[in-house]
């Protein structure tokens, strides 16, 4: 099975879906799925109005056509960002995850909720992580 | 499920626990000191009435809620129905009253902070701080930063904070209860705090313990089931806090005489009381201990909501364009809106070093009041304007009464304030006016519907109720129309279009002629020899205001010197506040623009007005040809096609290319009556998309198409689908592409 036949690119905010869509594009996958996760309160009111969040993933979203012009998109709800990841992966019947790290010292990693470490080690299917350019942000 | 559906998950539980979680700080662990000295043991009573008045606004507020359940709540439904003027004024007034009270909880959170922890007084030159404000300075800080990185706290922790509130509250007032003589409730009206009279007065101060329970609308798009939830929520934990309130109030001055619990003898007359009431079952430390910790706990989650409601209203009030959308910016890591929330934690700093307690509570107190007295206005409003899109699930009883006594008792409470307090909310109501007139009414399009109504009947209306709505209507600035030009080849077909344009929306041409100036060559040198750069470089600017002049439309014309001729689109599009701009397309047109290819994308990932490119072939707008696959691009080609048609008769052909032919033509003739076309030719068609529009533009003298995804200027560069089939057609095409900074919702309802 060729992992690049439908990559699922879970994007956070414009300038990262546009960074992530453009590392990923050389290797050319055939299929691209970009996925939004809105972070939810899960029973308390969210950090951000879903309104807003729901903005950023359009925004998102066009960024990766911009690359892309044929990717799907999908919105997924929760707390729990990595989860959420996978079961979209299930979901959309994703062959690979391609994600870029959001970089940022252990402090930073911590306090916006780490998910690059969940996504390595709980996932169940391959994770792309994509290559940092140096000198980005 | 939909996605609409995952995006709700609040239960009913958890939106009643947001609403006492943010109510019950106040009035129990900061207020009853200073309410006991306002007036007596009958500040029960003022309780009570702060209650009651509560629960009308609450009523009005569940109706509006549920139906606009909107992030912004009451701030939402008052710039809706009243329009902006009254929007920026609830704007402010929420957004300060919520400072101003976050600033109370705070220094209450700083008093009890203090009782334990050993914090120094500190005299900064002119500023002496207490050791609470210290506390209350640690505090805020602490509050900002968590809402700053978003910390996650769960839904269940809220509701424990909540239910350990109340269950330490109903121990201490059942313990407190045994040991309360009655007799020391007596006299029940003290004749040395003005009797009967002190309870209006008192009710001032106290009805800041209420600000909360409208909270819970600002989340109401979360809510699950909101047309039975919300209403049950915000009018169930207003009755739940009175309750608690006048028992405890009776208990705190049963258990201890009035008078010592007052300001002079004790900040936190909870812990005295505690003390005692504990003390009976030999656990005075114990209880001590229990109610600071319920005390900060209350504090802490009063603050802590209010801030987070802030950020609320600043988005609501950045939709509707009333501040700038920049303070709403999402940090990239957090997901938050970290600058709103910064410039509200400076102002909740700030008033704590100035504030004291009683102010702070009755100023935050008067702003609210402000917005609840709307908030009933507004709903009324909503009713008598008979708005087909206004369906609420849940409808108040007792219409009119219920929000004519809401209105009446918020505004009048108002009046039991003091003169500073009141000139201070008066600060920001003007402030709210003032930027209204100032900034926002340029900025604004959004016209409340109030306004609608009494321009939509200026036939009925007496005049100086017309003439007041129309002096105060958003004007949303000047319509611009702003045409780079590049080469004079296409200058005429260009400024034409503009001109047509501009002249059925009564706004003017902005004619900018950019020069490209080699980077060799710095800008200084080109601006003082712009012969040198090119030559005649102003006939093309002549050519374009004769041009202008004979459509009799206002003309301005700019030269712009830059060394970058297609970025500088984008910008003089920003700077001249345009909106609208008519540019060619072609090789002459802005250089080669595939030079440039890094920068467009972060150039026109940000629109900041529509845009519309004319590959020209001469322009002829004699039959337009408008392929529509809905979206807000073809919004805007809609909209063209209607202007050119009212300018030059056009005639007006629709074209939808759909696999399913049946569905496709509800499609397009919903879509033709929604956007004014309704009697425009329809075609719909099947098969390749490109082809049957190629075919179809035959008999065309003109087509509009719509971008139809962002990245026109990116396609354009790339060459995909879209630019072939400009190659394909023979005739004129124009591509229409909407702004998108104005966020999805906007671009939806074509706003």
């Amino acid at each position: 099975m060729n992992m690049l036949e439908h990559v699922l690119l879970p994007v956070a905010h414009e300038e990262d879906a546009l960074k992530t869509a453009r590392e990923l594009e050389p290797y050319d996958p055939e299929r691209v799925t970009a996925l939004h996760v809105v972070e939810k309160g899960g029973g308390v009111p969210d950090k951000t109005p879903v309104e807003q969040s729901e903005e950023l993933a359009q925004e998102s979203y066009a960024a990766v056509r911009t690359v892309f012009p044929d990717a799907d998109d999908h919105t997924a709800y929760g707390r729990d960002v990595a989860g959420k990841i996978f079961e979209a992966a299930d979901e959309v019947g994703a062959s690979a995850i391609a994600y870029r790290s959001r970089g940022g010292n252990r402090l930073m990693q911590f306090l916006s909720g780490d998910i690059s470490l969940k996504l390595v080690t709980q996932a169940k299917h391959p994770v792309i992580a994509l290559p940092r350019v140096d000198g980005e942000e | 499920m939909s996605d609409d559906e995952l995006a709700k998950d609040l239960g009913l539980l958890s939106a009643l626990t947001i609403g006492v979680g943010t109510m019950i700080g106040a009035g129990i662990f900061v207020l009853p000191g200073q309410a006991a000295a306002a007036a007596g043991p009958a500040v029960a009573i003022s309780f009570v009435i702060g209650g009651v008045i509560s629960l009308f606004t609450a009523l009005s507020a569940s109706e509006l809620g549920t139906a606009m359940p909107k992030a912004g709540g009451s701030y939402y439904y008052v710039n809706h129905a009243l329009g902006p003027l009254f929007g920026s004024i609830a704007g402010w007034g929420n957004w300060m009253g919520l400072a101003f009270a976050s600033a109370f909880y705070t220094l209450g959170f700083g008093e009890y902070l203090a009782t334990f922890l050993p914090l120094p007084a500190l005299v900064i030159g002119p500023l002496e701080l207490s050791a609470f404000q210290i506390g209350a300075l640690l505090a805020g800080l602490a509050f900002i930063a968590v809402n700053y990185v978003g910390a996650k706290e769960t839904g269940g922790v809220q509701v424990v904070i909540v239910t350990l509130l109340v269950g330490i509250l109903t121990t201490f007032s059942v313990l407190g209860f045994l040991q309360a003589d009655l007799t020391t409730l007596r006299p029940f009206f003290p004749s040395e705090v003005g009797g009967a009279t002190a309870i209006l007065p008192a009710t001032g101060l106290i009805f800041v313990s209420f600000l909360g329970f409208a909270k819970i609308t600002t989340v109401a798009e979360e809510l699950k089931n909101p047309g039975r939830n919300l209403p049950l929520a915000v009018v169930g934990s207003v009755v739940i806090v009175t309750v608690m309130y006048a028992i405890i109030m009776v208990v705190l001055m049963g258990v201890i005489n009035w008078r010592q619990l007052g300001p002079e003898f004790t900040t936190t007359p909870v812990l005295d009381v505690a003390e005692v009431a504990f003390g009976s079952v030999g656990l005075a430390a114990a209880g001590v201990g229990l109610l600071t910790f319920a005390g900060l706990l209350a504090t802490a989650s009063s603050a802590n909501a209010s801030i987070l409601a802030s950020s609320r209203i600043n988005f609501a009030m950045g939709r509707d364009k009333l501040i700038s959308a920049k303070l709403n910016a999402i940090h990239p890591n957090f997901a938050t809106p970290y600058r709103s929330i910064a410039v509200t934690g400076g102002l909740i700093l700030l008033f704590i070093l100035v504030g004291d307690v009683k102010t702070l509570a009755k100023a935050g107190s008067v702003l609210h009041l402000i917005v609840y007295g709307l908030l009933n206005v507004a709903l009324i409003v909503m009713r008598e304007a008979d708005v087909a899109e206004y369906q609420p699930e849940f409808e108040v009883p007792m219409y009119p009464v219920v929000p004519i006594l809401g209105a009446l008792t918020s505004f009048g409470l108002i009046a039991f304030m003091n003169p500073i307090e009141i000139g201070l909310s008066l600060v920001f109501v003007g402030g709210g006016i003032i930027w209204y007139f100032a900034y926002a009414r340029e900025q604004t399009d959004k016209e409340g519907i109030l306004s609608e109504y009494i321009l939509d009947r200026q036939e009925t209306m007496p005049d100086p109720v017309v003439s007041a709505a129309a002096g105060v209507h958003p004007d949303g600035g000047t319509f611009r129309v702003m045409v780079p030009l590049a080469s004079p080849e296409h200058e005429r077909e260009l400024i034409t279009l503009a001109s047509a344009l501009a002249k059925q929306r009564g706004g003017t041409v902005d004619a900018v002629h950019i020069v490209t100036v080699p980077d060799q060559t710095s800008l200084e040198y080109a601006a003082e020899h712009p012969e040198e750069v090119e030559e005649g470089y102003h006939t093309i600017l002549d050519a374009a205001k004769r041009d202008a002049e004979t459509f009799g439309v206002d003309v301005e014309t700019h030269t712009i010197l830059s060394h970058r001729s297609f970025e500088e689109v984008f910008d003089a599009a920003r700077t001249h506040e345009a909106d609208l701009v008519v540019m060619g397309w072609g090789d002459n047109s802005h250089g080669s623009p595939g030079r440039v290819e890094s920068a467009i994308d972060d150039l026109v990932t940000d629109l900041a007005c529509d845009f519309l490119v004319l590959k020209d072939r001469g322009f002829d707008p004699d039959h337009i040809l408008v392929p529509t696959a809905g979206g807000p691009d073809s919004d805007l080609s809609a909209e063209v096609a209607t202007l050119l048609r009212e300018e030059y008769g056009s005639r007006i052909t629709l074209l939808h290319v759909s696999d399913d032919r049946e569905a496709g033509e509800t499609f397009l003739d919903e879509w033709a009556t929604s956007h004014d076309l309704g009697d425009a030719e329809q075609h719909v068609e099947t098969g390749d998309v490109e082809s049957v529009i190629a075919q179809a533009a035959e008999d065309a003298t003109l087509v509009i198409a719509g971008a139809s995804e962002r990245g026109l200027f990116t396609r354009l560069v790339n060459g995909s689908p879209i630019v072939d089939l400009v190659d394909d057609i023979d005739c004129s095409i124009l591509l229409a592409e909407r702004a998108h900074e104005r966020g999805v919702l906007d671009r939806l309802l074509g706003r």
